[in-house]
Protein backbone atom coordinates (compact mmCIF):
# COMPACT_ATOMS: atom_id res chain seq x y z
CA UNK A 1 0.00 0.00 0.00
CA UNK A 2 2.96 2.31 0.82
CA UNK A 3 4.61 1.90 -2.12
CA UNK A 4 1.31 2.99 -4.38
CA UNK A 5 0.58 5.92 -2.07
CA UNK A 6 4.32 7.02 -2.67
CA UNK A 7 4.17 6.08 -6.16
CA UNK A 8 1.13 8.36 -6.35
CA UNK A 9 3.09 11.03 -4.43
CA UNK A 10 6.16 10.83 -6.50
CA UNK A 11 4.53 10.84 -10.00
CA UNK A 12 2.68 14.18 -8.78
CA UNK A 13 6.37 15.68 -7.66
CA UNK A 14 7.73 14.89 -10.36
CA UNK A 15 5.31 17.15 -12.62
CA UNK A 16 7.62 20.22 -11.20
CA UNK A 17 10.32 19.45 -13.11
CA UNK A 18 9.19 20.42 -16.09
CA UNK A 19 5.41 19.63 -16.78
CA UNK A 20 4.15 22.46 -13.88
CA UNK A 21 5.46 25.23 -12.52
CA UNK A 22 9.04 24.22 -11.90
CA UNK A 23 8.78 25.93 -8.14
CA UNK A 24 11.99 23.38 -7.18
CA UNK A 25 9.97 20.78 -5.10
CA UNK A 26 10.96 18.11 -6.97
CA UNK A 27 14.95 18.63 -6.48
CA UNK A 28 16.34 15.67 -4.39
CA UNK A 29 17.00 17.62 -1.01
CA UNK A 30 13.13 18.42 -1.30
CA UNK A 31 11.78 14.97 -2.05
CA UNK A 32 14.16 13.81 0.48
CA UNK A 33 13.06 15.91 3.27
CA UNK A 34 9.40 15.10 2.18
CA UNK A 35 9.60 11.48 1.57
CA UNK A 36 11.68 11.73 5.45
CA UNK A 37 9.18 13.20 6.84
CA UNK A 38 6.74 10.86 5.66
CA UNK A 39 8.54 7.79 7.45
CA UNK A 40 9.33 9.71 10.51
CA UNK A 41 13.24 10.08 9.54
CA UNK A 42 13.55 13.77 8.74
CA UNK A 43 17.44 13.77 8.89
CA UNK A 44 18.38 10.96 7.18
CA UNK A 45 15.93 12.03 4.58
CA UNK A 46 17.87 15.07 3.91
CA UNK A 47 20.74 13.07 3.90
CA UNK A 48 20.14 11.17 0.91
CA UNK A 49 18.69 13.57 -0.41
CA UNK A 50 21.29 15.80 0.27
CA UNK A 51 23.50 13.63 -1.59
CA UNK A 52 21.67 12.54 -4.26
CA UNK A 53 21.60 16.33 -5.01
CA UNK A 54 25.43 16.77 -5.05
CA UNK A 55 25.64 13.85 -7.79
CA UNK A 56 22.85 15.63 -10.33
CA UNK A 57 24.23 19.14 -9.41
CA UNK A 58 25.66 19.74 -12.98
CA UNK A 59 22.78 17.90 -15.14
CA UNK A 60 21.92 20.87 -17.01
CA UNK A 61 18.54 20.93 -18.88
CA UNK A 62 19.77 23.28 -21.61
CA UNK A 63 18.02 23.39 -25.20
CA UNK A 64 17.03 19.92 -26.34
CA UNK A 65 19.81 17.98 -23.98
CA UNK A 66 18.05 15.98 -21.91
CA UNK A 67 20.17 14.57 -18.86
CA UNK A 68 19.51 11.45 -16.37
CA UNK A 69 16.75 12.44 -14.29
CA UNK A 70 18.38 13.56 -11.18
CA UNK A 71 14.66 14.56 -9.69
CA UNK A 72 13.66 11.05 -10.48
CA UNK A 73 17.06 9.87 -9.13
CA UNK A 74 15.89 11.41 -5.30
CA UNK A 75 12.53 10.30 -5.19
CA UNK A 76 13.31 6.50 -5.94
CA UNK A 77 16.40 6.77 -3.56
CA UNK A 78 14.45 8.07 -0.46
CA UNK A 79 11.58 6.34 -1.34
CA UNK A 80 13.17 2.66 -2.14
CA UNK A 81 15.48 3.07 1.25
CA UNK A 82 12.60 4.05 3.93
CA UNK A 83 10.57 0.77 1.69
CA UNK A 84 14.09 -1.69 1.94
CA UNK A 85 14.31 -0.94 5.65
CA UNK A 86 11.37 -1.98 7.03
CA UNK A 87 12.92 -5.63 6.77
CA UNK A 88 16.71 -5.44 5.53
CA UNK A 89 19.82 -4.06 7.63
CA UNK A 90 20.61 -0.35 7.16
CA UNK A 91 23.81 -1.13 5.03
CA UNK A 92 21.97 -3.66 2.52
CA UNK A 93 18.87 -0.90 2.01
CA UNK A 94 21.14 1.93 1.41
CA UNK A 95 23.37 0.12 -1.07
CA UNK A 96 20.08 -1.29 -2.81
CA UNK A 97 18.31 2.33 -2.60
CA UNK A 98 21.62 4.33 -4.49
CA UNK A 99 21.40 1.29 -7.05
CA UNK A 100 17.83 1.59 -7.80
CA UNK A 101 18.23 5.36 -7.84
CA UNK A 102 21.02 6.24 -9.63
CA UNK A 103 19.51 3.44 -12.38
CA UNK A 104 16.18 5.16 -12.10
CA UNK A 105 18.14 8.53 -13.10
CA UNK A 106 19.12 7.16 -16.44
CA UNK A 107 16.23 5.08 -16.97
CA UNK A 108 14.08 8.31 -16.31
CA UNK A 109 15.97 10.50 -18.57
CA UNK A 110 15.34 7.74 -21.54
CA UNK A 111 11.55 7.60 -20.20
CA UNK A 112 11.48 11.49 -20.77
CA UNK A 113 12.44 11.37 -23.84
CA UNK A 114 9.68 9.12 -24.95
CA UNK A 115 7.14 10.82 -22.67
CA UNK A 116 8.27 13.59 -25.21
CA UNK A 117 7.85 11.71 -28.35
CA UNK A 118 4.40 11.36 -27.30
CA UNK A 119 3.70 14.93 -27.01
CA UNK A 120 4.79 14.95 -30.59
CA UNK A 121 1.79 13.42 -31.30
CA UNK A 122 -0.06 15.59 -29.32
CA UNK A 123 0.91 18.26 -31.23
CA UNK A 124 0.16 16.84 -34.65
CA UNK A 125 -3.38 16.15 -33.21
CA UNK A 126 -3.49 19.94 -32.38
CA UNK A 127 -2.13 20.37 -36.09
CA UNK A 128 -5.28 19.00 -37.49
CA UNK A 129 -7.83 19.71 -34.87
CA UNK A 130 -6.84 23.24 -34.05
CA UNK A 131 -9.83 23.70 -31.67
CA UNK A 132 -7.97 20.92 -29.67
CA UNK A 133 -5.34 23.31 -28.26
CA UNK A 134 -5.96 23.05 -24.79
CA UNK A 135 -7.13 19.67 -24.47
CA UNK A 136 -3.52 18.42 -26.72
CA UNK A 137 -1.48 20.83 -24.25
CA UNK A 138 -2.93 20.07 -20.47
CA UNK A 139 -2.65 16.10 -21.92
CA UNK A 140 1.39 16.60 -21.62
CA UNK A 141 0.75 16.73 -17.45
CA UNK A 142 -0.73 13.34 -18.03
CA UNK A 143 2.10 12.28 -20.26
CA UNK A 144 4.48 13.53 -17.27
CA UNK A 145 2.58 11.88 -14.87
CA UNK A 146 1.95 8.72 -15.84
CA UNK A 147 5.84 8.22 -17.03
CA UNK A 148 6.54 9.22 -13.14
CA UNK A 149 3.94 6.39 -11.77
CA UNK A 150 5.43 3.77 -14.62
CA UNK A 151 9.20 4.78 -13.10
CA UNK A 152 8.50 4.51 -9.51
CA UNK A 153 5.72 1.81 -9.29
CA UNK A 154 7.94 -1.07 -10.47
CA UNK A 155 11.10 0.29 -7.91
CA UNK A 156 8.76 0.96 -4.81
CA UNK A 157 6.73 -2.39 -5.26
CA UNK A 158 10.19 -4.40 -5.56
CA UNK A 159 11.88 -2.32 -2.69
CA UNK A 160 8.27 -3.36 -0.48
CA UNK A 161 9.03 -6.92 -1.01
CA UNK A 162 12.71 -7.46 -1.28
CA UNK A 163 14.56 -9.50 1.28
CA UNK A 164 17.73 -8.93 0.49
CA UNK A 165 20.80 -11.79 1.49
CA UNK A 166 23.87 -11.05 3.75
CA UNK A 167 26.13 -11.75 1.15
CA UNK A 168 24.70 -8.34 -0.97
CA UNK A 169 27.14 -5.77 -0.77
CA UNK A 170 26.44 -2.96 1.32
CA UNK A 171 27.58 0.96 2.41
CA UNK A 172 27.62 3.19 5.24
CA UNK A 173 26.11 6.39 5.76
CA UNK A 174 30.32 7.11 5.93
CA UNK A 175 31.00 5.60 2.39
CA UNK A 176 28.18 7.98 0.94
CA UNK A 177 29.15 10.74 2.80
CA UNK A 178 32.51 10.20 0.71
CA UNK A 179 31.04 9.77 -2.67
CA UNK A 180 28.93 12.50 -2.34
CA UNK A 181 30.92 15.38 -1.48
CA UNK A 182 33.54 14.39 -4.24
CA UNK A 183 31.05 14.39 -7.17
CA UNK A 184 29.48 17.37 -5.30
CA UNK A 185 32.86 19.31 -5.09
CA UNK A 186 33.78 18.21 -8.38
CA UNK A 187 30.46 19.36 -9.87
CA UNK A 188 30.70 22.65 -8.22
CA UNK A 189 34.32 23.33 -9.11
CA UNK A 190 32.99 22.89 -12.52
CA UNK A 191 30.04 24.89 -12.45
CA UNK A 192 31.64 27.57 -10.00
CA UNK A 193 35.27 28.27 -10.16
CA UNK A 194 37.22 31.06 -12.68
CA UNK A 195 39.77 33.32 -12.04
CA UNK A 196 37.82 35.52 -10.73
CA UNK A 197 35.77 33.53 -7.89
CA UNK A 198 38.71 32.02 -7.07
CA UNK A 199 39.51 33.49 -3.75
CA UNK A 200 35.75 33.33 -2.69
CA UNK A 201 36.47 29.32 -3.33
CA UNK A 202 39.74 30.06 -0.66
CA UNK A 203 37.54 31.49 1.92
CA UNK A 204 34.94 28.94 1.62
CA UNK A 205 37.39 26.04 1.67
CA UNK A 206 39.17 27.91 4.90
CA UNK A 207 35.84 28.47 6.36
CA UNK A 208 34.77 24.64 5.17
CA UNK A 209 38.13 23.39 6.98
CA UNK A 210 37.43 25.33 10.15
CA UNK A 211 33.76 24.16 10.54
CA UNK A 212 35.16 20.47 9.65
CA UNK A 213 37.60 20.67 12.58
CA UNK A 214 35.07 21.68 15.28
CA UNK B 1 0.71 50.79 -20.68
CA UNK B 2 0.02 48.57 -18.21
CA UNK B 3 -1.23 45.27 -18.31
CA UNK B 4 -4.96 44.94 -15.78
CA UNK B 5 -4.14 42.49 -12.53
CA UNK B 6 -6.66 39.90 -13.61
CA UNK B 7 -4.97 39.33 -17.62
CA UNK B 8 -1.57 40.00 -15.72
CA UNK B 9 -3.24 36.89 -12.96
CA UNK B 10 -4.34 34.59 -16.47
CA UNK B 11 -1.20 34.95 -18.08
CA UNK B 12 0.77 34.09 -15.17
CA UNK B 13 -1.11 31.12 -14.00
CA UNK B 14 -0.59 29.69 -17.64
CA UNK B 15 2.79 30.03 -17.85
CA UNK B 16 3.21 27.96 -15.18
CA UNK B 17 2.08 25.37 -17.80
CA UNK B 18 4.64 26.70 -20.49
CA UNK B 19 6.18 23.47 -20.87
CA UNK B 20 3.76 20.84 -20.07
CA UNK B 21 3.46 19.53 -23.74
CA UNK B 22 6.89 20.49 -24.55
CA UNK B 23 8.04 17.81 -27.38
CA UNK B 24 11.07 17.79 -29.80
CA UNK B 25 9.50 19.56 -32.77
CA UNK B 26 7.45 22.00 -31.38
CA UNK B 27 9.48 22.50 -27.86
CA UNK B 28 7.41 25.04 -25.85
CA UNK B 29 4.75 25.60 -28.87
CA UNK B 30 1.37 25.10 -27.79
CA UNK B 31 2.39 26.61 -23.96
CA UNK B 32 3.30 29.71 -25.84
CA UNK B 33 0.13 29.98 -28.06
CA UNK B 34 -1.90 29.13 -24.87
CA UNK B 35 -0.40 31.97 -22.60
CA UNK B 36 -0.87 34.11 -25.38
CA UNK B 37 -4.91 33.59 -25.64
CA UNK B 38 -5.03 33.68 -21.89
CA UNK B 39 -3.29 37.09 -22.02
CA UNK B 40 -4.88 38.31 -25.53
CA UNK B 41 -8.14 36.55 -25.14
CA UNK B 42 -10.45 33.69 -27.06
CA UNK B 43 -11.40 36.92 -30.03
CA UNK B 44 -7.83 36.62 -31.48
CA UNK B 45 -7.37 33.12 -30.94
CA UNK B 46 -7.82 32.57 -34.40
CA UNK B 47 -5.60 35.14 -35.32
CA UNK B 48 -3.08 33.64 -32.69
CA UNK B 49 -2.42 29.85 -34.06
CA UNK B 50 -2.18 31.14 -37.49
CA UNK B 51 0.39 33.08 -36.93
CA UNK B 52 2.03 31.64 -33.88
CA UNK B 53 2.24 27.46 -35.11
CA UNK B 54 5.39 26.29 -35.31
CA UNK B 55 8.96 25.80 -32.84
CA UNK B 56 8.78 28.52 -29.85
CA UNK B 57 11.44 27.54 -27.29
CA UNK B 58 13.34 29.44 -24.21
CA UNK B 59 14.07 29.43 -20.14
CA UNK B 60 10.32 28.85 -19.01
CA UNK B 61 11.27 31.45 -16.44
CA UNK B 62 11.72 33.77 -19.12
CA UNK B 63 9.06 33.69 -20.92
CA UNK B 64 7.27 35.61 -19.00
CA UNK B 65 9.09 38.81 -21.10
CA UNK B 66 8.51 37.65 -24.34
CA UNK B 67 4.53 36.58 -23.85
CA UNK B 68 4.04 40.27 -22.16
CA UNK B 69 5.75 42.12 -25.29
CA UNK B 70 3.70 39.72 -27.69
CA UNK B 71 0.21 40.55 -26.20
CA UNK B 72 1.30 44.44 -26.13
CA UNK B 73 1.35 43.86 -29.67
CA UNK B 74 -2.11 42.10 -30.35
CA UNK B 75 -3.58 44.34 -28.28
CA UNK B 76 -1.84 47.33 -30.63
CA UNK B 77 -2.70 45.88 -33.74
CA UNK B 78 0.27 47.49 -35.49
CA UNK B 79 3.07 45.26 -35.75
CA UNK B 80 2.83 42.68 -39.23
CA UNK B 81 3.41 38.66 -38.70
CA UNK B 82 6.75 39.27 -39.97
CA UNK B 83 7.83 42.14 -37.22
CA UNK B 84 6.38 39.62 -34.57
CA UNK B 85 8.40 36.61 -36.24
CA UNK B 86 11.58 38.95 -36.37
CA UNK B 87 11.24 39.88 -32.63
CA UNK B 88 10.33 36.60 -31.44
CA UNK B 89 13.48 35.03 -33.15
CA UNK B 90 15.50 37.02 -31.67
CA UNK B 91 14.23 37.11 -28.37
CA UNK B 92 13.66 33.63 -27.80
CA UNK B 93 17.23 32.08 -28.09
CA UNK B 94 18.36 35.98 -26.13
CA UNK B 95 15.96 34.90 -23.30
CA UNK B 96 16.95 31.35 -23.15
CA UNK B 97 20.60 31.92 -22.89
CA UNK B 98 20.34 34.56 -20.42
CA UNK B 99 17.91 32.56 -18.13
CA UNK B 100 19.97 29.27 -18.94
CA UNK B 101 22.64 30.91 -17.75
CA UNK B 102 21.41 32.59 -14.50
CA UNK B 103 19.15 30.12 -13.48
CA UNK B 104 20.02 26.36 -14.68
CA UNK B 105 23.79 26.88 -14.69
CA UNK B 106 24.16 29.64 -11.55
CA UNK B 107 21.52 30.50 -9.18
CA UNK B 108 20.05 26.80 -8.43
CA UNK B 109 22.82 25.02 -8.56
CA UNK B 110 24.06 28.13 -5.93
CA UNK B 111 21.21 27.78 -3.66
CA UNK B 112 20.70 23.99 -3.71
CA UNK B 113 24.53 24.04 -2.64
CA UNK B 114 23.26 26.03 0.28
CA UNK B 115 20.52 23.75 0.76
CA UNK B 116 22.79 20.67 1.14
CA UNK B 117 24.85 22.34 3.81
CA UNK B 118 22.78 23.42 5.66
CA UNK B 119 20.21 20.67 5.46
CA UNK B 120 23.09 18.52 6.72
CA UNK B 121 24.19 20.90 9.34
CA UNK B 122 20.62 22.31 10.44
CA UNK B 123 18.26 20.07 8.99
CA UNK B 124 15.05 21.22 7.69
CA UNK B 125 16.19 24.73 7.26
CA UNK B 126 18.18 24.41 4.34
CA UNK B 127 15.18 22.64 1.67
CA UNK B 128 12.99 25.35 3.22
CA UNK B 129 15.65 28.34 2.38
CA UNK B 130 16.05 26.68 -1.07
CA UNK B 131 12.37 27.12 -1.73
CA UNK B 132 12.17 30.58 0.03
CA UNK B 133 14.93 32.14 -1.88
CA UNK B 134 14.99 30.11 -5.55
CA UNK B 135 11.12 31.10 -5.43
CA UNK B 136 11.71 34.60 -5.06
CA UNK B 137 13.92 35.18 -8.00
CA UNK B 138 12.21 32.79 -10.20
CA UNK B 139 8.44 34.61 -9.61
CA UNK B 140 9.98 37.95 -9.79
CA UNK B 141 10.67 37.05 -13.25
CA UNK B 142 7.61 35.19 -14.13
CA UNK B 143 5.58 38.25 -12.92
CA UNK B 144 7.66 41.31 -13.44
CA UNK B 145 8.54 39.89 -16.68
CA UNK B 146 4.89 40.21 -17.76
CA UNK B 147 4.73 43.56 -16.78
CA UNK B 148 7.98 44.74 -18.41
CA UNK B 149 7.28 43.05 -21.34
CA UNK B 150 4.36 44.92 -22.09
CA UNK B 151 5.24 48.22 -21.05
CA UNK B 152 8.00 48.25 -23.11
CA UNK B 153 7.25 46.06 -25.72
CA UNK B 154 9.77 45.51 -28.56
CA UNK B 155 12.75 46.93 -26.24
CA UNK B 156 11.88 44.65 -23.51
CA UNK B 157 15.03 42.98 -24.91
CA UNK B 158 17.51 45.88 -23.61
CA UNK B 159 16.58 43.97 -20.08
CA UNK B 160 18.93 41.86 -20.80
CA UNK B 161 22.02 44.25 -20.55
CA UNK B 162 21.08 45.84 -17.28
CA UNK B 163 22.01 44.85 -13.84
CA UNK B 164 18.37 42.85 -12.94
CA UNK B 165 20.86 39.97 -14.63
CA UNK B 166 24.47 40.61 -14.66
CA UNK B 167 24.71 41.52 -11.07
CA UNK B 168 22.28 38.46 -9.77
CA UNK B 169 24.75 36.35 -12.51
CA UNK B 170 28.10 37.84 -10.79
CA UNK B 171 26.50 37.81 -7.18
CA UNK B 172 25.72 33.96 -7.31
CA UNK B 173 28.88 32.66 -8.80
CA UNK B 174 30.72 34.14 -6.03
CA UNK B 175 28.52 32.67 -3.49
CA UNK B 176 28.45 29.27 -5.71
CA UNK B 177 32.04 29.80 -5.43
CA UNK B 178 32.02 30.38 -1.37
CA UNK B 179 29.64 27.68 -1.27
CA UNK B 180 31.61 24.84 -3.19
CA UNK B 181 34.49 25.69 -0.71
CA UNK B 182 32.12 25.16 2.57
CA UNK B 183 31.16 22.20 1.35
CA UNK B 184 34.54 20.66 2.78
CA UNK B 185 32.60 20.87 5.92
CA UNK B 186 30.20 18.04 5.39
CA UNK B 187 33.46 15.75 6.10
CA UNK B 188 34.51 14.96 9.30
CA UNK B 189 38.15 14.38 10.24
CA UNK B 190 38.71 11.07 9.47
CA UNK B 191 41.07 9.12 7.13
CA UNK B 192 39.08 7.26 5.45
CA UNK B 193 37.71 11.11 4.02
CA UNK B 194 41.38 11.08 2.45
CA UNK B 195 39.39 8.87 -0.15
CA UNK B 196 37.60 12.40 -1.35
CA UNK B 197 40.88 13.87 -2.88
CA UNK B 198 41.39 11.61 -5.65
CA UNK B 199 37.71 10.79 -6.36
CA UNK B 200 36.96 14.61 -6.65
CA UNK B 201 40.14 14.59 -9.20
CA UNK B 202 38.52 12.19 -11.06
CA UNK B 203 35.17 13.18 -11.42
CA UNK B 204 37.00 16.82 -11.99
CA UNK B 205 38.53 14.73 -15.05
CA UNK B 206 35.45 13.72 -16.46
CA UNK B 207 33.59 16.53 -16.43
CA UNK B 208 36.17 18.80 -17.57
CA UNK B 209 36.88 16.00 -20.43
CA UNK B 210 32.94 16.69 -20.99
CA UNK B 211 32.39 12.60 -20.08
CA UNK B 212 28.53 12.41 -20.82
CA UNK B 213 26.38 12.46 -17.66
CA UNK B 214 25.06 9.17 -18.01
CA UNK B 215 28.70 7.43 -18.22
CA UNK B 216 29.52 10.19 -14.75
CA UNK B 217 26.04 8.37 -13.04
CA UNK B 218 27.60 4.51 -14.40
CA UNK B 219 30.79 5.66 -12.91
CA UNK B 220 29.45 6.47 -9.18
CA UNK B 221 27.33 3.17 -9.58
CA UNK B 222 30.48 1.24 -10.38
CA UNK B 223 31.86 3.06 -7.35
CA UNK B 224 29.53 2.02 -5.06
CA UNK B 225 29.54 -1.41 -6.35
CA UNK B 226 33.21 -1.39 -5.35
CA UNK B 227 32.68 0.12 -2.32
CA UNK B 228 30.06 -2.51 -1.39
CA UNK B 229 31.80 -5.42 -2.29
CA UNK B 230 35.13 -4.22 -0.62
Amino acid sequence: MYAVLLSLLGALIILDKYALGEFGFSQPIITGTIIGAIFGDVWFGIFLGAMIQLVFLGGLPIGRDIPPDGQAAGIITAGSYFLLRGGNSLGHSLFVALVFGLAGGIIGGVMETYARRFNEKLYNRFIHHEECLYICHTTGLATAFIRGLCLFLPLYIISSLLVIPDVFPQITQDTLAIIGVSIGLANSFYLFVKVKTMIYLLIGGICGLVLAVF
Amino acid sequence: MRLSFSRLLRIFWQSLFIQTSWSFPSMQSMGFMSDLIAGVGEEKREEILRTQKGLFNTHPYMVSYIVGATVRAYDEGRASPEEMKRFLAVAQTSFASAGDLLFWRTLRPALLLLAVILGVHYGVVGPITFLVVYNIFHLFHRVKGINDGYSMGWNVIYLLKTRRFKLVQLIFEAVGALLSGLLISLVTVNVQYLLVIPLTALFMIMLIRRYSAVLIIISVLLLIFIIGLV
